[in-house]
């Protein structure tokens, strides 16, 4: 395909290319294109031909049943599968319009414009500075100052900032797990990345906790293009714009969130959210 | 088991739940199983730890009469059978057999008196033969049982005293046989009275040196000349000797070999004459023994091997003296080696004891003081109960003292004094031996001859086992934890999966094959390629970063091709090439730089000696025992380090190298401090190694081309010749306590710190 038409924003086309997609008509400019992605642990297949693209500056959401393939699909985004032995993966994923998976692409940058925050907290044993602190430090910012500043924005950004002023310097594992989240997001903000991705961030969190994380994902939404991956229905209805529902390593159905709640063209999509198996 | 497993499996939410049939009796026995079950391995644990107590109270044992406090006791006081008078001549007249039966004394009226010690029957009194009237006026005595009687009328009378020991039915009967010889007539003209002697029998002859007046000195002296026909001639030379010195001649004393006669004056000063020339004497140096000037000598003798000479003066001062070159250089004097607590009188009498470097020194009023030559230190301080000591002679077997005093009372005082050369001070400290021109830490379990006592420093082993250990450790480190980050965040999963247990099975080769490779082909190789082994660390940098700056300058699209974890494949042929280059150099810079002969360059520029096996060796070869265990911890501590941590960085643009460098080793940190810690424990207890790969000799220095002698190795080499409970023995327990702790504490500290370092991570 030629890059130049989706650069141009052709939505259309890209649109299109997903049959079971074209009734959602995303009009919007896609910040990540999927096209026709396969992919196979050795011989199995994990994901199979799955198309979409997910427009900029909204939150897209993945559910399904457990391995459904959904967070495999998330972290084709910013390459983490290339860390398993094994894979192999066929079709095209542009970030930006970039073909990440071109053999000239570097998967560090590539990780750096598309930023992850993993179901479980995992703050790094170091302090809530630091941690904060670590994405600009491996970009080479050095003064103290500019990252002071970085950190306290991200922190800001995160809604920790009023929570760890005072105690910037004590370790991150100290932390509950809802202030650990918010912090790892705080830490993949830092870097200024254009896409963030969610796997299940709040699946070890109280209700409370998830509360706070899902407000704050509709205020990063202004910012950043959210793709998150959901075990949580409700989640995904109240914080995302668009959703796509997986089954069997297949993109079932993508639509807009409401309509795909609402109106499911796909059967087996209905069955899904209505709790017929799950 | 109790549960029905199948009803569980099939059971889902969605079938309904069946009523758990458990039998009381299963249930109760499940109960008692898992009741022994954890008895079991509580027990197993405190067996484990009590066999290492167990081992540690061993040990301790053997090692605890090392220190102990020796003790004197007296036995009891005795009287000869005629109590006339039996007090004793002055001199060395004194002695005692090896079972303590019997004591003997030449008296000042001419009668060999005896006394039995434990009970035995009475020997009668023998009367000194051809004394023809006169008084004996000294006695000198040169061990083993042998004596010279002076007499008032100018002779001397040789006395050898020995004992005929008799076992009949269990009971041991001891009857002494002396045998008079000879009288000789040591001032034929004028038959002064002899006042003091001294007498050696050396290899050509025996040597008599008598004091004839105030200064005047006979020496007589015997040479045979042993013929290769018909019988050896015997030839008696006799002349007086006039000693010019201020005073008059208050001691005398001629060692064993008839070398050194030393003569202590009234003014304090001790004279050595050269007595090697025996028609000619010459006077060798005079030195001033006292604090206080003026003060006279009272007493010589020698220790054991006839080279200290213990000085005793009338203020109660003792000191042991040697003939020893200055560290400076010059000529061998008459130095000062230690110092003892003074006495508070005159010493009237010094004993040596024949075993050790011990001796006994008593006062007039009564005070002995027993101490130890090498260690400079006075042991014990036993007081006669009756005072007035004329005579002091330590038993052959060191076991005992026996005193007579001025009125013909004799005491016997029991020593339990078995290792009385160790004290902290000889073991780890710095020691004058007999014969050393300075203080020094020595290792030499055998002296060669009794006269030469073992010395027993542990310092140079000490310092072997750490140098060996430093050494290693420098080798085996920076390898072992370099690649223990290489395996576990780079190398490719599979590779990974061979390469581990591949390290892991050296650290199963048995030490000894280590230690023979080590000794007889590693050694012989390294010797030859020395230049380029030093080359070898920068050639190969210099290699592995020119190949990283070509691979960097490589299109992207070409280094895409390579998986990332198979990089290793790629660096071989440059590792290769890197060695062969810095052997290749090796070789051109001995041509070039080291004059072709690195071995007389280090010699002539650093002043170092190239030993075969030294510690170059012994650090690659350990290297090899310890890379594995410091490996394989440091890898498991690695990839211990949870995956999340890992991809959490990866995930913000981190590369691998950075992710290793910033998370995974500060995290892994308290896993690898403990290998470095356990490989060091390793190292230091490593015995086969170290014993097959390095000379073995007891030197201290640090140089890499020395050997070293480790107190492990040490233990191996000389515990099957050292004779149990001897000293030896029992300083080689102390080694193996020392190693034991040394281990101990350093596994100690590595699991405290991984413990409180794991603290720190726990919540990941």
């Amino acid at each position: 395909m030629p890059q130049e038409a989706l650069m141009a924003g052709n939505v259309e086309l890209a649109a299109n290319l997903n049959p079971r997609a074209e009734a959602a008509s995303i009009l919007e400019s896609p910040m990540v294109e999927i096209d026709r992605l396969s992919l196979y642990y050795g011989p199995t297949r994990a994901l199979t031909d799955v198309s979409m693209s997910v427009p900029k500056h909204r939150v897209t959401a993945y559910i399904g049943p457990s391995g459904c393939g959904k967070t495999t699909l998330l972290r084709c985004i910013n390459r983490m599968n290339d860390l398993v032995d094994g894979v192999r993966i066929v079709g095209s994923i542009r970030v930006g319009g970039t073909d990440i998976y071109d053999r000239s692409v570097d998967v560090t940058e590539l990780r750096k414009r598309v930023g992850m925050v993993f179901q479980k907290s995992n703050p790094f044993p170091k302090s809530i500075f630091d941690n904060a602190a670590y994405g600009p430090r491996i970009l080479g910012v050095k003064s103290r100052s500019d990252l002071e500043g970085i950190v306290e924005r991200s922190l800001r950004a995160a809604a920790l900032w009023d929570e760890v002023q005072d105690r910037l310097g004590e370790s991150a594992l100290g932390l509950s797990g809802g202030q650990q989240q918010r912090l790892c997001i705080a830490r993949a903000i830092a870097v200024e990345p254009d896409v963030l991705l969610m796997d299940e961030p709040c699946s070890s969190l109280d209700p409370i906790a998830t509360a706070r994380i899902e407000e704050l994902m509709l205020e990063l939404k202004n910012s950043y293009t959210i793709v998150i991956v959901t075990h949580n229905m409700q989640q995904a209805a109240r914080v995302s714009d668009y959703t796509g529902f997986m089954l069997l390593g297949e993109l079932v159905e993508f639509g807009v969130t409401r309509e795909l709640f609402t109106n499911p063209r796909d059967t087996r999509t209905e069955d899904y959210i209505t709790g017929r198996f799950g | 088991m109790a549960v029905n497993t199948e009803a569980l499996g099939a059971g889902g939410p969605a079938s309904p739940a069946r009523p758990l049939v458990v039998s009381r009796a299963r249930t109760r026995r499940r109960i008692a199983l898992d009741r022994w079950a954890s008895r079991l391995v509580v027990s197993g644990g405190i067996i484990i730890i009590a066999s290492i107590l167990a081992i540690l109270l061993v040990i301790a044992a053997e090692v605890y009469p090392l220190f102990k406090a020796p003790t004197a006791s007296l036995l009891g006081t005795y009287r000869a059978v005629e109590g006339a008078s039996s007090v004793p001549a002055p001199g060395e007249g004194t002695g005692v057999d090896e079972y303590r039966e019997i004591a003997y004394a030449v008296t000042s009226t001419g009668t060999l008196q005896f006394v039995a010690l434990k009970g035995q029957g009475a020997v009668p009194p023998v009367p000194v033969p051809a004394l023809g009237g006169s008084a004996v006026t000294t006695v000198a005595a040169a061990g083993n049982g042998r004596h010279l009687i002076g007499t008032g009328d100018g002779r001397a009378i040789p006395l050898e005293m020995k004992f005929d020991v008799v076992f009949k039915d269990g009971v041991r009967t001891v009857t002494p046989q002396p045998v008079f010889g000879e009288p000789m007539a040591l001032d034929p003209e004028r038959n002064r009275p002899v006042r003091r002697l001294a007498f050696a029998e050396t290899g050509t002859g025996p040597v008599t040196v008598a004091q004839v007046g105030p200064t005047e000195l006979a020496l007589h002296s015997v040479v045979e000349k042993k013929a290769l026909i018909g019988p050896s001639r015997r030839e008696e030379s006799l002349k007086t000797l006039a000693v010019s010195v201020d005073g008059e001649i208050t001691a005398l004393r001629l060692d064993g070999r008839g070398e050194d006669l030393f003569i202590g004056t009234s003014r304090g000063w001790v004279l050595r004459y050269d007595m090697r020339a025996r028609e000619r004497p010459t006077a060798g140096e005079a030195v001033t023994v006292g604090g206080a000037p003026d003060t006279p000598i009272t007493a010589l003798g020698f220790l054991i091997g006839d080279r200290t000479l213990v000085v005793g003066d009338a203020q109660g001062q003792v000191s042991t003296w040697q003939v020893v070159a200055p560290p400076q250089g010059g000529d061998r004097r008459l130095t000062r080696i230690h110092e003892f607590t003074p006495h508070a009188g005159p010493v009237v009498a010094i004993s040596a004891s024949k075993r050790d470097k011990g001796f006994v020194t008593a006062e007039a009023s009564g005070q002995l003081h027993i101490s130890y030559g090498t260690s400079g230190k006075t042991l014990l301080s036993p007081r006669a109960p009756a005072g007035d000591v004329r005579s002091v002679v330590f038993a052959p077997k060191t076991d005992g003292i026996v005193t007579v005093d001025g009125k013909g009372l004799w005491s016997q005082w029991e020593v339990d004094n078995p290792h009385p050369e160790i004290t902290l001070r000889t073991v780890f400290g710095k020691v004058w031996y007999e014969g050393y021109s300075t203080p020094e830490y020595v290792w030499q379990s055998t002296g060669g001859t009794d006269d030469f006592e073992a010395k027993l420093s542990l310092t140079p082993l000490i310092y072997g086992t750490l140098k060996g250990t430093v050494y290693a450790l420098l080798f085996a480190v920076p390898l072992a934890l370099l690649a223990a980050t290489y395996v576990s965040e780079f190398m490719h999963p599979t590779v990974k999966g061979y390469v581990k247990p591949v390290v892991e099975i050296m650290a199963a080769l048995p030490s000894v094959v280590l230690g023979f490779l080590a000794g007889l082909w590693l050694a012989p190789m390294i010797e030859r390629i020395v230049p380029g082994l030093f080359l070898l660390p920068l050639v190969l940098t210099v290699c592995i970063l020119a190949a990283f700056v070509a691979w960097r300058g490589l299109p992207a699209s070409v280094r895409g091709r390579f998986r990332t974890g198979t990089e290793v494949f790629l660096l071989l042929p440059v590792v290769v090439v890197g060695a062969w280059a810095a052997f290749a150099l090796g070789g051109l810079v001995e041509a070039t730089l080291l004059g072709g002969n690195y071995r007389g360059w280090l010699l002539s520029a650093l002043g170092l000696t190239y030993d075969q096996r030294n510690s170059l060796v012994v650090g690659v070869a350990m290297g090899f025992a310890v890379i594995p265990i410091i490996f394989t911890i440091a890898e498991d501590s690695l990839a211990n380090v949870p995956q999340h941590l890992r991809a959490g960085s990866l995930a913000l643009g981190a590369t691998r190298w950075q992710t290793a460098l910033r998370i995974v080793l500060p995290t892994a940190s308290p896993g690898m401090f403990s290998a470095i810690m356990i490989g060091f424990g390793r190292a230091v207890g490593e015995t086969m190694i170290v014993l097959m790969a390095t000379g073995n000799t007891p030197v201290m220095d640090w140089s890499i081309f020395n050997g070293f002698r480790a107190l492990s190795a040490n233990i191996a080499v000389e515990l099957p010749e050292a004779p149990e409970g001897g000293t030896l023995f029992r300083v080689l327990f102390l080694a193996a306590f020392l190693l034991f702790c040394l281990t101990f504490a350093v596994n100690t500290i590595a699991e405290l710190v991984r413990l409180r370092l794991r603290e720190r991570y726990r919540y990941l």
